[in-house]
């Protein structure tokens, strides 16, 4: 049995090419895994009847940490999320996404370093819907007392434990004065214990200007779950788009690892696309679970491929295949 | 008659609507509440800040709040007579928030499901 036991969750589309270059990878870092093949998404409907197996769930419920490539969500109607499925049920409250420049992809900046911290598992992505008259749909906006004051904890904890300066908590509370007071008052609440990171707010609308106007004023943002969503795209896309955009879903005894991007079922088979973001999950994945030397070692190579910019995949300018990248960030982790 | 708020807008082409259950929002400190019969509507689910709590598997450490979203269906085909009376049943024991009746929309259920 190997020191660590983690549920690999391949999903569909180019899912399983991507897992299975970021396994070979983290396998030759060093780090002793013993992996757990389980199904989930779409394709499980026709196997299972259900996009998330109960196979999976008890895998996942004992483990206590995955790894997940991508999945697709249908729109409107039909099945629901199997992400949003998991978050849910495993309580992952702290959804943790960093941007940062990467070397290869030209930017307008010159510094970007963001962590947000969405909180993952209220807000209208609580599910309650309903049609209340034939005209008018209504969505409810859960925001609670605990489950704000557990993200504002989290963050400035991995904050501190990680020498981040600064926490700004982003709302719209001049507007939803219930419902983003709430959150922004147990943010608030929650800093008064952390004297040594500054913190402060700023409304969603504005946060997203100054984001695209001048990013490097921003160090760590603890949001809402939608503002979460869609600011931690923004951010994204700043330093380069999802190829290269890790996250992490945390709980207090249960974490999955997975990449922001979809399945991008037209390039399934192909070979070609970019296994970064999930590489990087899987970076963030190791230092959770203290490997920090397995895990530098892969940033490392992975870097030094990017600087070099000889095999990269095609969202990156280059012409190599899945494989190809992969093989040479192993070549480079020997010579790091 | 209908007055200028109700005239002259789009309308969304009707469809038959009907009476098929209502969320109930109970308001406990006691834990996932269980319920009796209550003949003309029968509770299918209960979730919490959205996450299904019953039936079916919750995670241990699952946080919850005092706030619990009770979906009851009906049994049989109802009536806003028969919600007003099953509403006033269950205010004997708990303690609710609001009520939302659930409709059908033609084929389509006008509710989303509890993840």
């Amino acid at each position: 049995m190997g020191k660590h036991v983690i549920t690999m969750l391949p999903g569909e589309g180019t899912g399983p090419e991507i897992c299975e270059a970021v396994r070979r990878i983290i396998d030759h870092s060093g780090v002793d895994i013993v992996w757990e093949y389980e199904d989930i998404g779409l394709d499980c409907l026709d196997k299972y009847g259900t996009l998330l197996p109960e196979k999976t769930i008890k895998s996942i419920a004992k483990n206590k940490i995955a790894i997940k490539g991508p999945t697709t969500t249908p729109i409107g109607t039909g099945h629901k999320s199997a992400n949003v499925t998991l978050r849910k049920m495993f309580d992952l409250y702290a959804n943790v996404r960093p941007a940062k420049l990467i070397p290869v992809l030209k930017r307008p900046w010159d510094k970007i370093d963001i962590l947000t911290f969405r909180e993952n598992t209220e807000d209208s992505y609580a599910a309650i819907e309903h049609m209340v008259s034939d005209e008018v749909a209504q969505c409810l906006k859960v925001i609670t007392w605990p489950g704000s004051v557990r993200i504002a904890e989290f963050a400035f904890k991995w904050a501190k434990a990680n020498g981040r300066k600064k926490i700004q908590c982003v709302h719209k509370a001049n507007i939803m004065k219930m419902t983003d007071g709430l959150f922004l008052e147990a943010f608030r609440e929650v800093a008064k214990k952390y004297p040594e990171i500054e913190s402060g707010d700023i409304i969603v609308d504005n946060c997203s200007m100054q984001l695209v106007r001048n990013p490097a004023q921003f160090d760590c943002l603890v949001l809402p779950n939608l503002y979460g969503d869609i600011l931690s795209d923004l951010c994204a896309g700043l330093v380069g788009g999802l190829g290269f955009a890790p996250g992490a879903n945390i709980g207090d005894n249960c974490s999955i690892f997975e990449a922001v991007h979809g399945s991008a079922p037209k390039y399934a088979g192909m070979k070609k696309v970019n296994p970064s973001a999930v590489l990087l999950s899987g970076v963030m994945m190791l230092r959770w679970l203290n490997e920090n030397a397995a895990a530098e070692k892969i940033e490392k190579g992975m870097n030094k491929v990017l600087a070099e910019a000889k095999t990269l995949t095609y969202d990156a300018g280059g012409t190599a295949s899945t494989d190809q990248y992969a093989d040479a960030i192993i070549r480079a982790m020997d010579t790091v | 008659m209908l007055t200028k708020a109700t005239t002259g807008r789009a309308k969304r082409p009707a469809k038959p609507i009907t009476l098929v259950g209502v969320d109930v929002y109970i308001i406990t400190e006691d834990g996932i509440p269980m319920f009796d019969d209550y003949g003309a509507f029968k509770i299918e689910f209960v979730s919490n800040r959205g996450t299904k709590v019953w039936p079916g598997y919750v995670s241990d450490d699952l946080m919850m709040v005092n706030w619990y979203r009770c979906r009851f269906m009906a049994t049989r085909t109802v009536t806003d007579a028969d919600v007003d009376t099953f509403m006033t049943t269950l205010s004997k024991k708990w303690k609710w928030s609001a009520a939302q009746k659930l409709w059908n929309y033609g084929d389509e259920a006008g509710f989303s499901k509890a993840y």
